[in-house]
């Protein structure tokens, strides 16, 4: 008697479960929906594409490892592409990375007028990503119609070729970048520092520790594992560069700005070869994942 | 009775006809929102005339300009309009990818086919000969001059016409003096994108090149390293040395190209006849001073680069979709039909050159009808607005014998591209070893051929 009154316990558990798990299924279907139609449908398609030939966007012949050779062994371009995008992320860690956390620790020391500062920084992110490059483009212009030349015309140094100098070019478009993203990374530090219990920093004062020697020893210890993850997650934004360099430079001075997405557009949408930007996305993918599972081991650690 | 029989058999064909042109017909040629000039040309005229004619058939306006980055996407998605222009270097691929209609069977019915221009039929033809597109117009590239800046500069003669340069050297020269005595620069040279390669491709044909040849095995080859490209790239290094470019050519296309005309930045702009609307109507320069000029002889002669714009068809068109296009071009005055209806298209296109202020010239025969065009050439004459003195050593050099050069023929964009970064390298590094760029170019160009041609 007692194992069927458990059983029948065990059921409507089961089905009481099932019931609860519908209702969460439900909630999450229109977002699988939209994943799946979006997302990991076109991301299987362009696997399978990869070992094909293609006429349009369709797959017309099985040619495994294709085109994933061609692209690494005799398209021009490609060597370059990856140099570059490597190049943009190493320019902005060097260039973008400290700006946010250094914006952040001036906001927040500021006493007055911290959420006037608040905006400001974080405006250019609200503008339209295109107008923002229009916007550096005619900044850096290379004659003395350019604003940035017409200010060092006034220290008397003469115009500077900005984005059509080879060596210029790519850091060039990483300020630009820091520019406009740095706002939103700026708020996640500020949200961390928020987070740092004042008492330390009372009690640091009492001890008479200065404004440094409290940056030092209280404010990046606590923001050092947030730091770590917006590190690993600039690598992965920034090694995916498209839009700047298509727009200001076309990718140019001789290849000098080209990023490995950007040939991804150039075969798909100038070239009309899918199958070969496909190869291409992929190893950006295989470089991606590789940077994704860092950050999770990193993330992980921090968890703990 | 017998009476009876034909007036049934007249409207049995009415009723036909009145069916078979029963369509839906998507019009990409219908002009940018910012052309209200143009607009008003097809809202006031084009569209109601095509109405009375053919009232069953719906017009949808949609503009569109093709883009190589937007085709193939439209064309999946099966959203390509119903007619739409592009230009000469694209038919081939639209054809081999099945993205464009084979609109042979209406050209016979309406008595065009045998009207193409034979070497334009060729470019929009595939390998069993059919057909499947017309020509607009054709285009020849030459030069084309501020008036001006060679005024301010001194360099015109007792009448007023420009001392204008037949050869590079003396480009260079003339150049020299107006960067003196104007500060305005002498070429806008196009460094920025593909168009850097198109016109280069033409500036190394006048130092004798041919950019591609075909071996005896029927094998493409690259010819972007030989003695000539090198000459000719090499005169572009001195225009750089001597400063007589404008001041970042790696960001002119082929718009700001003509702003720098237009505005008088620059003195001279390489661009062909069908674009003399850009310096003028856009950018302002009236219409008496703008001058058009051959191209100027390298260490070989000038030669000209021919290309144009050709009408296409959605794949998906239907026959009726695409007879009611075609019938839509016959009113515009685009096709080889001589009707009361086309011949007002005509003056009506030349009516909004002379009321925009852009110069009214003559055409390219994109047709062998000659009964068309000489009814072009008489608007033309009709209607002229410039001192024909402006346009004469343009015209002049394309019609020389073998003036005329089409642009080279296996992946074409490609190959542009290829020059384009070597100009890039060029223009912003003066002292770069040129030959060891062309020599990276050919391999480079050698390679794409291989992989998409020779098979």
């Amino acid at each position: 008697m007692s194992t069927i009154k458990s059983n029948a316990l065990k059921q409507s558990a089961r089905r009481h479960r099932a019931l609860k798990d519908l209702g969460a299924w439900l909630i999450m279907l229109p977002g699988i929906a939209l994943f799946a139609f979006f997302v990991w449908v076109p991301l299987a398609e362009a696997v399978r594409m990869s070992f094909y030939k293609t006429q349009g966007m369709r797959t017309t012949e099985f040619v495994g490892l294709y085109n994933y050779s061609y692209m690494m062994l005799k398209d021009p371009d490609f060597w370059p592409a990856v140099r570059n995008s490597f190049l943009y992320t190493g320019w902005s860690l060097v260039i973008g990375f400290l700006v946010p956390m250094a914006l952040a620790m001036m906001i927040h020391e500021t006493k007055r007028g911290k959420s006037l500062f608040r905006t400001a920084v974080y405006l250019p992110n609200m503008m339209p990503a295109l107008a923002t490059i229009f916007l550096w483009k005619y900044l850096f212009r290379a004659d003395q119609t350019g604003y940035v030349n017409m200010l060092l015309g006034k220290l008397g140094i003469a115009p500077v070729s900005w984005l059509s100098n080879a060596q210029l070019v790519i850091p060039v478009i990483v300020v630009i970048m820091t520019w406009k993203g740095a706002g939103a990374t700026t708020l996640i530090y500020l949200a961390g520092l928020q987070s740092i219990s004042q008492e330390i920093y009372e009690a640091a004062i009492i001890d008479g520790a200065g404004i440094w020697s409290r940056i030092r020893h209280i404010t990046l210890p606590q923001i050092y594992n947030l730091a770590r993850t917006l590190f690993i997650l600039q690598i992965i934004a920034v090694f995916q560069i498209l839009y700047e360099p298509m727009v200001l430079t076309g990718g140019g001075p001789n290849n000098a700005s080209v990023s490995l997405m950007q040939l991804v557009f150039r075969q798909a949408f100038e070239l009309g070869d899918y199958a070969k930007a496909s190869s291409v996305s992929v190893m950006v993918s295989v470089v991606l994942i590789t940077m994704t599972l860092v950050y999770n081991q990193l993330s992980r650690k921090k968890e703990m | 009775m017998k009476k009876f029989l034909s007036l049934m058999l007249a409207a049995l064909m009415l009723l036909s006809t009145a069916s078979a042109m029963a369509a839906t017909v998507t019009l990409g040629i219908y002009p940018v929102d910012t052309d209200s000039a143009a607009k008003e040309n097809h809202d006031t005229y084009y569209i109601p005339a095509f109405k009375e004619l053919y009232p069953d058939v719906e017009l949808i306006t949609s503009n569109y300009t093709y883009a190589v980055e937007t085709f193939t996407a439209l064309a999946e998605s099966g959203k390509v309009p119903t007619i739409f222009e592009t230009w000469y270097t694209e038919p081939q691929k639209l054809i081999r990818n099945g993205q464009v209609a084979d609109i042979t069977d209406a050209l016979t019915e309406l008595g065009w086919l045998d009207k193409i221009n034979p070497s334009i039929r060729a470019l929009l033809s595939d390998e069993n000969g059919r057909v499947y597109g017309v020509p607009r117009d054709g285009y020849a590239l030459g030069m084309m001059l501020n008036v001006e800046v060679f005024e301010d500069a001194g360099l015109v003669d007792e009448n007023g016409i420009p001392l204008y340069p037949k050869t590079w050297d003396e480009l260079i020269e003339t150049g020299k003096i107006i960067k003196e005595k104007t500060g305005s620069a002498a070429l806008c040279l196009l460094a920025q994108d593909n168009a850097g390669g198109w016109h280069f491709s033409n500036i190394a044909w006048t130092f004798g090149a041919q950019l591609e040849v075909q071996d005896e095995n029927g094998k493409w080859l690259a010819q972007l390293n030989t003695p000539e490209v090198v000459a000719a790239m090499t005169m572009v290094q001195t225009l750089v040395r001597e400063g007589l470019l404008t001041s970042d050519p790696t960001s002119e296309n082929w718009g700001t190209g003509f702003a720098q005309l237009g505005t008088g930045a620059a003195a001279m702009y390489i661009a062909a006849n069908d674009a003399v609307n850009q310096p003028t109507q856009n950018n302002g320069l009236a219409v008496d001073k703008l001058m058009m000029i051959g191209m100027p002889a390298g260490s070989a002669r000038s030669y000209s680069l021919s290309g144009g714009t050709p009408y296409m068809f959605a794949a998906n068109a239907t026959q009726e979709e695409i007879m009611a296009a075609l019938k839509y071009l016959e009113i515009m005055g685009r096709a080889p039909v001589l009707t009361e209806a086309s011949k007002a298209g005509l003056r009506a296109d030349a009516e909004y050159r002379v009321a925009n202020g852009i110069p009214v010239l003559p055409a390219f025969p994109v047709w062998t009808d000659e009964a068309f065009n000489q009814a072009q050439a008489d608007v033309v004459a009709e209607f002229s607005n410039v001192d024909d003195r402006m346009f004469e050593n343009y015209f002049d050099a394309v019609s020389a014998e073998g003036g005329l050069k089409m642009e080279e023929p296996m992946e074409t964009q490609q190959m542009y591209g290829e020059l384009t970064k070597v100009l890039q390298e060029v223009v912003t590094n003066p002292e770069a070893d040129v030959q060891a760029l062309l020599d990276t170019a050919n391999a480079n160009l050698q390679t794409i051929l291989d992989e998409n041609v020779n098979k």
